[in-house]
């Protein structure tokens, strides 16, 4: 019997590619900018920059835990080791074409990351971890293929724009205007995510162009590079399951 | 072609822009840019002034950022041409929606022949076309809230419960004949002739009372009121009607009939966690609210557009009433359910269903119901509907929030399957379908509620035993995965339509409910759903519940 190997996700065509390798934690995502760990902070607005991490319980070594099978199995992330509070970030993705959607996220976040927690809704997407773990985990969603400038913004409220049209500069709506394309060609945060003004200006880069835009992209559209509305293989497998959850509840005793 | 397109005359009216562009330009005009905030701005400065305590101020909004930094969207109500703003349809400001819900929960439908028995075998008495006639008068007098038997009492001003009334209804033709024309819900005039046929049928001889409670009591009181409030009365108008002894026990037999066993509520109560009592809307069945509807009366050959009026009104109940406020509270709901009652939106993803379905199953209700068959009407109008989004910026900007997306498309697809087969546990499948569907290809679906109904809702669809599920048309807002899900119910209530009209049934549920909201006497005209909000939003529905006759002029 032939070994089996995990797919991630139906399907040859661009999207689904992207999707598997979004998915597949063998596969690193590609780092495209930099965002230095004072930035991330900062936008995160949770903390300011070198403030100790508030704790909600003591270091895990420190209290003295009863035996327990399941707490020698799975090995603590660094930031419940240390006892950090629990805080969120959260982003929102245009359906033109940005790099990632709220469902690829969260399947990608829960094959290639420990220790979160993700929300899933049509405009935003949420993941929560403990504070220090969740710093890491958002700078790799800033600075990899799944961030895109002009199409991607951290929201932590009042964040429509995902289904808007974009502004006439290519950026995607926010009432709270929180990142602004400069004069350079960067996009820079001048709110935190939840919608407070920063001191300083942060950079997260230049906006990609369309043609990288479509190779990227994680929604099935008909005006995306295959021209295909969904598919076919995918397709093919939603009506497997459809078909395979109906007959199960027909109880056909299978 | 963009010109088929039922959506395009409002998407252009609505944006004043092409509607294929993807780039917005009118940005940062705030509320000034919209008549109806405007109008509350003004109103919130009066009020604090008069008041001396601050009320609506829209500076507040986001530390000083108001409402309408992109376009702040006229809507359309689907079918009509008025055009009204999204405040117009939040039930607090538009009477007509108000209305619609004070009629349901002052209904009930009261049967007469047990009370006939009591008194033709217990106490001797003949009742005759001209006794019903006489009661009739009495119970229109008392009904409302005015005396007979008794001496000394008070009683309620005419003009302040003027909308009610009862009528009385049978299959019986000859019966019919004989009362009088005030009285009657006739239903060989109000119903096509085959739809007539199949209601009489189904009523047989019995008699029916269509009673309506003055919405000012249900207003105050509640939905459970109804009965009680109808039952005292149909007593105390048998007494004096047939000149009965006001103590005897069997006058009671008249309370019981009246108030359990021929009374027939619109909607069932709920367990104490979401506790109601009768005739709220949590209990009423989506089937029912088929009944309701009228619009098959006046569509019987355009089976979509009487289905679209089911979810227009199931929307606006179970949506902005029963899980907006009942059950949450304050104004999001309405954004949800509006998108399946304006643009005309669901309207153009329906019939390219019917478009596609006459084409390739030679009509509606021919289609075998199968899952292949759910599959091939699923993936044609679900794929449809998500590249109508894609081709029309201004269209997902429209329904810029997923769940309206979701719910409209999959109504489309529900309501689709349901014309097709004939069968609303297909209608019901292909909207699971479409969720699937639907999350797959845009890699976003609604809210987290949708995570949950319509994930496993595959696997419920067939399920129909007590425990388990249910025919679709006996679900309600009550069946557990759907209690607490906005932008669901009302579309459930259009696809258990959908079926029963494709093969043309009279009725979805009961006969007695759908001769009932035929009656043209009722305030709210149930047949035309979506012209009388759009008149609610015009401010030009006269509602019910008057009470300018006992409080000062302003």
């Amino acid at each position: 019997m032939a070994e089996y190997k995990k797919q991630y996700y139906p399907g040859a065509s661009i999207v689904s590619k992207n999707r598997q390798k979004q998915m597949d934690p063998a596969q690193n995502l590609e780092k495209l900018r930099e965002v230095s760990d004072e930035d991330v902070v900062l936008i995160m607005g949770h903390r300011a920059p070198g403030e100790a991490y508030k704790s909600v319980h003591p270091p895990l070594e420190e209290m003295g835990e009863p035996d327990c099978p399941i707490r020698e199995l799975v090995e603590p992330t660094e930031g419940t080791k240390a006892g950090d509070r629990i805080r969120y970030s959260q982003f929102t993705d245009s359906m033109y074409f940005a790099p990632s959607t709220p469902y690829v996220r969260a399947w990608m976040m829960h094959y290639k990351y420990r220790g979160i927690d993700v929300g899933t809704l049509s405009g935003r997407w949420i993941v929560e971890a403990r504070e220090r773990d969740i710093e890491k985990v958002t700078k790799d969603l800033l600075e990899t293929e799944v961030y895109e400038p002009a199409l991607c913004s951290m929201r932590g409220a009042t964040v429509h724009g995902h289904s808007l049209r974009l502004l006439e500069n290519g950026m995607m709506f926010d009432m709270l205007r929180r990142t602004e394309l400069g004069k350079d060609g960067n996009v820079y945060y001048v709110k935190n995510q939840i919608g407070e003004p920063l001191d300083k200006r942060v950079s997260v880069g230049k906006p990609l162009s369309d043609d990288e835009r479509m190779k990227r992209t994680t929604i099935y559209r008909k005006d995306g590079m295959e021209k295909e509305s969904i598919d076919k293989e995918v397709l093919e497998f939603i009506k497997r399951i459809h078909k395979s959850r109906s007959m199960a509840g027909f109880q056909l005793k299978v | 072609m963009v010109e088929d397109k039922k959506f395009i005359k409002a998407l252009s009216k609505k944006f004043t822009e092409d509607p294929k562009s993807r780039t917005m330009t009118k940005v940062g005009l705030g509320i000034d840019q919209s008549a109806r905030k405007r109008e509350f701005k003004e109103w919130g400065e009066k009020i604090a002034k008069e008041r001396g305590i601050s009320g609506y101020d829209p500076m507040v909004h986001l530390g000083g950022i108001p409402l309408g930094q992109r376009v702040l969207m006229p809507y359309k109500i689907s079918t009509t041409d008025a055009y009204c703003e999204g405040d117009d349809l939040h039930f607090v400001n538009n009477a007509a929606m108000q209305q619609f819900w004070d009629e349901i929960r002052r209904t009930i439908i009261v049967g007469l022949d047990t009370a006939h028995n009591v008194l033709e075998k217990r106490l001797g008495k003949e009742v005759t076309p001209e006794t019903i006639n006489e009661y009739l008068h009495i119970l229109n007098h008392a009904m409302p809230g005015a005396a007979v038997v008794q001496e000394h009492m008070v009683e309620t001003h005419p003009g302040l419960v003027d909308d009610c009334y009862v009528k009385v209804f049978t299959g019986d033709d000859k019966i019919a004949d004989e009362i009088e024309d005030q009285y009657l819900v006739d239903i060989n005039k109000l119903f096509p002739e085959d739809q007539a046929k199949q209601l009489k049928e189904a009523i047989g001889k019995s008699l029916w009372q269509a009673v309506h409670i003055p919405t000012t009591v249900v207003r105050t009181c509640d939905g459970g009121t109804t009965k009680r409030w109808s039952a005292m009365q149909i007593s105390m108008a048998m007494i004096d009607a047939y000149r009965l002894c006001a103590g005897e026990a069997a006058v009671g037999d008249f309370a019981f009939a009246a108030k359990h066993a021929a009374a027939f509520d619109l909607a069932s109560i709920l367990p104490a966690r979401r506790a109601r009592g009768p005739n709220e809307p949590g209990g009423l069945q989506f089937g029912i609210m088929g009944d309701i509807v009228q619009a098959n009366r006046l569509y019987p050959d355009d089976p979509a557009r009487a289905s679209l009026e089911v979810v227009a009104a199931g929307t606006m109940l179970y949506d902005q009433i029963w899980l907006g406020s009942y059950m949450s509270g304050g104004v999001g709901f309405t954004q949800y359910a509006t998108a399946a009652y304006t643009d005309d939106i669901l309207d153009d993803f329906t019939y390219h269903g019917v478009d596609y379905i006459n084409k390739k199953y030679g009509g509606i209700g021919k289609a075998p119901a199968t899952m292949d068959t759910v599959l091939d009407i699923g993936t044609e109008v679900t794929l449809y509907a998500l590249e109508q989004y894609e081709e029309f910026p201004t269209l997902l900007e429209d329904h810029f929030g997923g769940s309206q997306r979701a719910a409209v498309g999959a109504a489309a697809t529900g309501i689709s399957c349901s014309l097709a087969t004939g069968h609303a546990q297909a209608g019901l499948s292909g909207w699971y379908y479409h969720m699937l569907l639907h999350k797959e290809k845009h890699g976003r679906l609604g809210f987290y509620g949708y995570d949950l109904q319509d994930q496993c809702g595959s696997t419920n669809t067939f399920s129909i035993r007590g425990d388990e599920g249910a025919p679709l048309e006996l679900r309600g807002p009550n069946y557990p995965n759907y209690a607490m899900n906005v932008g669901h119910q009302g579309e459930y209530a259009g696809i258990s339509a959908a079926a029963h009209y494709a093969v043309k049934d009279a009725y979805v549920l009961s006969p007695i409910v759908k001769v009932t909201f035929a009656d043209p006497s009722l305030k709210f005209d149930f047949a035309r759903v979506r012209e009388e909000f759009a008149k609610g939003a015009l401010r030009e529905f006269y509602p019910a519940g008057e009470r300018s006759l006992i409080i000062p002029a302003r």
